[in-house]
Formats: structure tokens, C-alpha cells, sequence
């Protein structure tokens, strides 16, 4: 199963509905760097609202993902992280330091578009 | 042998009873005794007396039962544990001196009469024993969850700002419990700035800086901001002494600096209204 990455505007949009395995974070950082390639794309937003269970591995994908995008030249936000998944990563000592995070997809994209301005 | 006993407490019983309840007087601790009126402390005692003859009579489920039943009562009457456990061993005494004095104990029998005794009065100071010990650990157990419900409040203050003051220790329990409050608040409450109030926390060790860092960090994480407030001077010296770096984090010295700062990053502030 493949994640959708819907292209608006200059940025690429990523809402993940499901759980995911090992397969698919691992195609989703593929496709992810592709379309960012493909579209040069400024900005990428992640919206996690409907997951609440996360692993160490996926968690790492999603880090490496991150800063993959970055390299690329695209600044990502994530958004509707839940307690519990935030609970999760904290424990696991994934601190996601430099990453934009906002409460929900309408503040994400309002805070990639004030950063893409500045 | 036990009828024997029991015939003998049947047939002295008020001789008991005055003599216990002097007894009692004289040597129990001044609180089990006047707290209560005379007339109060004479019913339970004669309850008390009542209910250890009883024993004989009825069936062991019903006197288990009444024997529980009345150990509440003097749990909830307020008598300590010691004053009650010096009850039965004084009835013990005056039952075996009376029985002596009157010779239904003589040497031959002693040795029965005192198993039999022991037999009956051992379940007397268990079952009263372990009914206070329920209680109290009732009340402890009430008393965790009180303490827990006032552990850790989130208050939204203004939109997209709330406040969670803290009050007291914090251990790696209730820091769980902070982590959790403070971020199902967050996300419930929408808000963009959080501030952790921690006047009320004596004392900031590494462990309890470890614990507000990562809840700081789980709240960036769900897409708001943190900032703790409230850092007294001891608190700020203990925190630079032990190496432990905050920079992470926006501080302020009180809550409403912070508010302030809040605020501002939430693009408001709070103006005067000039006067009439």
C-alpha cells in the first residue's frame, strides 16, 4: 500500500491514515524524495492525526525522512502528532530536534507558508 | 473447658465489665478515654464485653461477622489500635485472675484453660487488627487519588495559552501522569503556548529537570510550545550547579512574565484602557 503525496501550490501534503510497517515507511521515504524532486517542492507537510501507535523503526524512517527533505532543500512540518505517539517518541529518545511541528494540517500549512516567506 | 469459661464470664459479667472499664481508665491513654462521654464509653465497652462472651453462643460466621462489624465502629469511634489491643489483654487478665480466685483454674487444669484461652482470644486480636489495618489502608488508597485528581490541572488561561501549575514533589509517577495531563490538554485544549508554573516545586533535582525537559519536548512534538515559569533564584542556582541545560526551553522567572511572553508569541498583547 502506498501513502498518497498530494502536490499545493509549492508544497507537497502527506497525511498518513494507517498504521504503517516496515515496507511502507520505507517506500513512503522513496516516493517522498521523488516527488520532491519531481515537483521542487519548497515544503512538506506530514499529518500524523490519525495515528496513535508508532515503533522505534518507523520513527527513525520518519527522521531520516525529515532530514532527507531537508538536504533536498524542502522544510517539513508535522502535524496532530497524538499524546501518546509523542509519549512514544520521547521515551524512545527520538527528539526530532529541528523539525516544525503544529497542532493540526491548518496551522501546519499556515506556519510552512509564514517560513517559506521569511 | 470452654464452657467452663464461658459460664464463668456469663455469670460475672457486670463484675467484669466495672472492673474492666476501671482498669481501662487507669491505664489507657488519656485520648480513648476522654474524648468520649462516660456514658459512650461505658455502651461500647459493655458492647465490647458483650460481643467477646458472644463468642460462645453463636456460630463462627455470625461472630465473625458481628466481631468485624464492631471493629469498624471502633475504627470509625477513633480509639487507637493500642488502647483496644490493652482492652482484650486486660479482659484476658481479669477473666484468668477471677477464675483463679474463684478455683474453677486450679494447677490441674491450668495448662487446658490456657490453650483453650489463647484458642479463643487469638481470631479476637487478628480479625481487629486486620480491620484497622483495612481502614488505613482505605484511607491511604483515597487519599493517592485525592492527591492524584489535584496532581496535575492544565488551565487554559487565554485562547491557545494554558497553564499547569505544579504544586509539591515530583516523582517519576506523577511525572507520567504530568506528561499525559499536559499533552491530552494541549491537544484538546488547542493550545500554542503551554507555560509549566513550578513555584510550588521545592525542590529541582536532575530527575525532576529530566522530567519537565522531556515533557517540554513531547509538547513540541504534538505541535505547541513550552515555556516554565516560576524559576526561583535557589531553583535557577541548583539548575546551572548540576550541569543541567535548559536552553532548550524558554524560562521566566515568574507566571506572569511568562504570560507576557505568551502573549507576544501568540502575536497579542494586553493594553490599558485609558479612562474616561
Amino acid at each position: 500500500m502506498r501513502i498518497p503525496i498530494l502536490k499545493l501550490h509549492d508544497c507537497l501534503l502527506v497525511s498518513i491514515q494507517w498504521e504503517l510497517d516496515d515496507q511502507t515507511a520505507l517506500q513512503f521515504q522513496e516516493d517522498l524524495l521523488h516527488k520532491i524532486h519531481e515537483t521542487s517542492a519548497r515544503g512538506v507537510v506530514i499529518d500524523f492525526t490519525s495515528i496513535d501507535f508508532i515503533d522505534s523503526f518507523i520513527a527513525k524512517v520518519l527522521g531520516d525522512v525529515i532530514s532527507m527533505s531537508k538536504l533536498m532543500g524542502a522544510k517539513v512540518v508535522i502535524t496532530g502528532i497524538q499524546p501518546a505517539v509523542a509519549i512514544t517518541l520521547i521515551e524512545l529518545g527520538i527528539r526530532l530536534e529541528d523539525v516544525l511541528t503544529a497542532l493540526d494540517l491548518e496551522k501546519g500549512l499556515e506556519k510552512l507558508q509564514r517560513e517559506l516567506e521569511d | 473447658m470452654r464452657k467452663l469459661i464461658f459460664n464463668y464470664v456469663q455469670t460475672h459479667k457486670s463484675e467484669i465489665l466495672n472492673e474492666w472499664i476501671g482498669q481501662m481508665k487507669q491505664d489507657a491513654d488519656e485520648r480513648a478515654v476522654y474524648t468520649m462521654s462516660a456514658q459512650m464509653f461505658k455502651k461500647t465497652s459493655s458492647e465490647f464485653i458483650e460481643l467477646l462472651i458472644s463468642n460462645f453462643t453463636e456460630t463462627e460466621q455470625e461472630f465473625q461477622s458481628k466481631l468485624t462489624g464492631f471493629a469498624e465502629k471502633i475504627v470509625r469511634l477513633g480509639w487507637p489500635l493500642t488502647v483496644v489491643t490493652l482492652g482484650l489483654r486486660t479482659f484476658g487478665q481479669i477473666v484468668t485472675e477471677g477464675m483463679q480466685e474463684k478455683e474453677v483454674v486450679a494447677q490441674h487444669n491450668f495448662i487446658e484453660f490456657s490453650v483453650e484461652f489463647e484458642r479463643w482470644m487469638f481470631p479476637l486480636y487478628n480479625t481487629i487488627i486486620d480491620s484497622y489495618a483495612n481502614t488505613w489502608e482505605r484511607t491511604v488508597s483515597l487519599q493517592k487519588i485525592a492527591l492524584q485528581e489535584l496532581s496535575a490541572p492544565l488551565i487554559p488561561v487565554f485562547d491557545k495559552i494554558s497553564v499547569m501549575p505544579l504544586v509539591g514533589t515530583i516523582d517519576t509517577e506523577r511525572a507520567k501522569l504530568i506528561m499525559e495531563n499536559l499533552l491530552e490538554g494541549v491537544v484538546s485544549h488547542r493550545s500554542e503556548v503551554v507555560l509549566i508554573d513550578i513555584t510550588g516545586v521545592p525542590v529541582v533535582d536532575t530527575m525532576v529537570a529530566h522530567h519537565i525537559i522531556q515533557a517540554a519536548d513531547a509538547v513540541r512534538l504534538v505541535g505547541a510550545k513550552c515555556m516554565i515559569v516560576g524559576i526561583r533564584p535557589e531553583i535557577a542556582q541548583t539548575i546551572v550547579t548540576l550541569g543541567i541545560d535548559l536552553n532548550q526551553v524558554i524560562t521566566t522567572s515568574t507566571l506572569k512574565k511568562g504570560i507576557e511572553e505568551a502573549l507576544e508569541m501568540t502575536e497579542r498583547k494586553i493594553i490599558e484602557v485609558e479612562g474616561e
